[in-house]
Parts: structure tokens; C-alpha cells; sequence
């Protein structure tokens, strides 16, 4: 179960990865709004591969605690996170140097992101995990 | 009457001649000032200084501030905070569109010089003094001054609270003449 959810959570950490670079660099033609060195590729990568792992490893949890709830209470509480986390980057604190426009820009391009991990779960998971 | 004529002339030319050198040095800002605040947890920088200085080290009391700092580029590096920052409840930036400083008086003090004037911000005008240093280089030189302003005294926010009433501010004004 854990190595199919593991598969599944870097495939997906991935796929949201690649979908928040690809968003951001539209965003940065629409908006003309650089944020690469706050939020560059690595870091989208990295952080969009730490929710797909780390939902990986509460997805296992909850399946083995809560056996058939399990998969209803996951969905609940990834969506829950995902949502919290919004508060990050609203609180997030952007070197002074910046344009005071280009702050206000800064939560739009990166909330979306924070969503990514759950979709390309919820979209992939058929793939992996079968009933 | 010909006879007062060049005396005359000779005192006016060698009293506005005087003067020229009483006058103190017109600078124009330069870019890369900085004007920060910081308060407890909130801190940040107004990006757009605007105004006239003149100043002379050897006589500071010929030395005048006349500068407007815009409200609306205020900057803590947070969206919100940049927006509430500028609303009627701090700055009031729609109503109250800049920060005015005019000096008063300008003396030596120690290492460095002290400068008396008023700020007028957020509607209320008021006399400060606080000291600052001005370090010569190039083609001008830069003004250095580090003090504090209590936010209440210019009825920014309610009184207490999480932000500290007591601001710091430090300003860095490179000029060129």
C-alpha cells in the first residue's frame, strides 16, 4: 500500500510542480511580475514533492487506522491543509526591496500552487490505487 | 550723488558676495535613500522621497530640510499590511497623501549635527528634533539620522495594541550637488 502511495505522491508532487512552473511563468507574462527569486523552480519542485510524499505517508496512515473511513478522512483533511496553507504566503513577508505593486501580486501567483499537490492526487490516484 | 555712488556699490557687491558664501550648498537626493521603520513586528520603507536641501557643515544654521516623503510608497513587504498601512485607520493615504518635514533649525551637536523642524503627517504637525551626521564623498556625500517617532503623537492606530508606539526610523539620504 505504502510503496503504491509513495509512487503516487512523487508522481504527482511532479505533475504539481510542473504545472506551478509552468503557471508561474504565465503568470509572469501576464503580470510582468518576477517573482523567480522568492519562489524559482527548485523551490516549486521541492515543496510540490514534499506534499505528494507527505500526503503519501497520511494517506498510508489513514487507511491502516481508519481502514474503509480512511480514504474520506484523507480527502477531507488534504483539501483542510491545502486551504490553511493559504495563510503563508498572504502572511508572507517579501524583501523591501520589491515594488509595493508587485507585493500585492505575490499571494495570486502562489495560492494556486497550493493546490496543485491535492489535485494532481485526486486526479492521478485512479492510476494507482485501485478499489 | 556721484560721489556715494561707488561706495555704494562697493558695499552692496561686498555684502552679497558675503553672503554667497554664507549660503549653504543646494543638493540634489540621489537615488539609493533609504527611510525606514520599524516598530516591533512591523517594519518596512517608503520608497519615494521628494524635496529640497541645502547645507553647509561649516555653518549649519544657514542648513534648510524641506522634504516630502509619498505615503502611497510605503512597503513592509507585505500586501496587506501595505494596504491597511494606507488606510484611514494608520496613514490615510487618500486624504493625507505625503509626509512633510521642513526644518528649523539646524546646529552642531558633538560628532554631528541636530536639526529641529516640523513634521506634519497624517494631519498633525508637529516640532521634532534629532540628530544626524553627514559624511562627505564624491560629488556630495551622504545624511545618516536614526531616532524615534511615537506614532501617537500624530494619531496613527489606536494607542497600544501590537504595533509599539514608538517607531524607529532610519534615514539614508545619499546627495548630490
Amino acid at each position: 500500500m505504502f510503496k503504491k502511495a509513495l509512487s503516487l505522491g512523487i508522481v504527482s508532487g511532479l505533475l504539481a510542480g510542473v504545472a506551478g512552473i509552468i503557471y508561474a511563468r504565465v503568470y509572469y507574462s501576464v503580470n510582468e511580475a518576477d517573482f523567480s527569486k522568492i519562489v524559482g523552480t527548485i523551490k516549486i519542485i521541492a515543496a510540490s514533492l514534499f506534499g505528494g510524499v507527505l500526503a503519501a505517508v497520511g494517506f498510508t496512515l489513514l487507511n491502516k487506522w481508519l481502514k474503509d473511513k480512511g480514504e474520506i478522512v484523507f480527502n477531507f483533511i488534504f483539501t483542510i491543509i491545502s486551504f490553511v496553507s493559504l495563510l503563508a504566503p498572504i502572511a508572507y513577508k517579501l524583501p523591501l526591496t520589491m515594488d509595493p505593486s508587485d507585493v500585492a501580486l505575490f499571494p495570486g501567483m502562489v495560492i494556486p500552487m497550493h493546490f496543485f499537490p491535492a489535485l494532481g492526487w485526486y486526479t492521478l490516484k485512479p492510476l494507482f490505487i485501485k478499489k | 550723488m556721484n560721489k556715494l555712488f561707488y561706495p555704494i556699490a562697493a558695499v552692496l557687491i561686498l555684502a552679497g558676495s558675503a553672503f554667497t558664501f554664507i549660503a549653504a550648498q543646494n543638493y540634489q537626493i540621489a537615488d539609493g535613500y533609504n527611510i525606514a521603520f520599524s516598530g516591533g513586528e512591523i517594519g518596512g520603507i517608503f520608497k519615494t522621497l521628494k524635496g529640497a536641501i541645502a547645507f553647509d557643515d561649516a555653518n549649519p544654521a544657514s542648513s534648510k530640510f524641506d522634504v516630502t516623503v509619498d505615503v502611497a510608497s510605503i512597503n513592509t513587504g507585505n500586501a496587506l499590511q501595505n494596504k491597511h498601512a494606507k488606510s484611514d485607520e494608520w496613514f490615510d493615504a487618500a486624504k493625507y497623501p505625503v509626509i512633510h518635514f521642513v526644518s528649523q533649525k539646524v546646529v552642531k551637536a558633538g560628532a554631528g549635527y541636530q536639526v529641529t523642524g516640523d513634521l506634519d503627517m497624517h494631519g498633525v504637525k508637529k516640532s521634532i528634533t534629532f540628530p544626524f551626521t553627514f559624511r562627505k564623498g564624491g560629488n556630495g556625500g551622504t545624511f545618516n539620522a536614526t531616532f524615534n517617532v511615537n506614532r501617537n503623537d500624530f494619531k496613527l492606530g489606536k494607542p497600544g495594541g501590537e504595533v509599539e508606539d514608538q517607531f524607529k526610523l532610519e534615514v539614508s539620504v545619499p546627495v548630490t550637488k
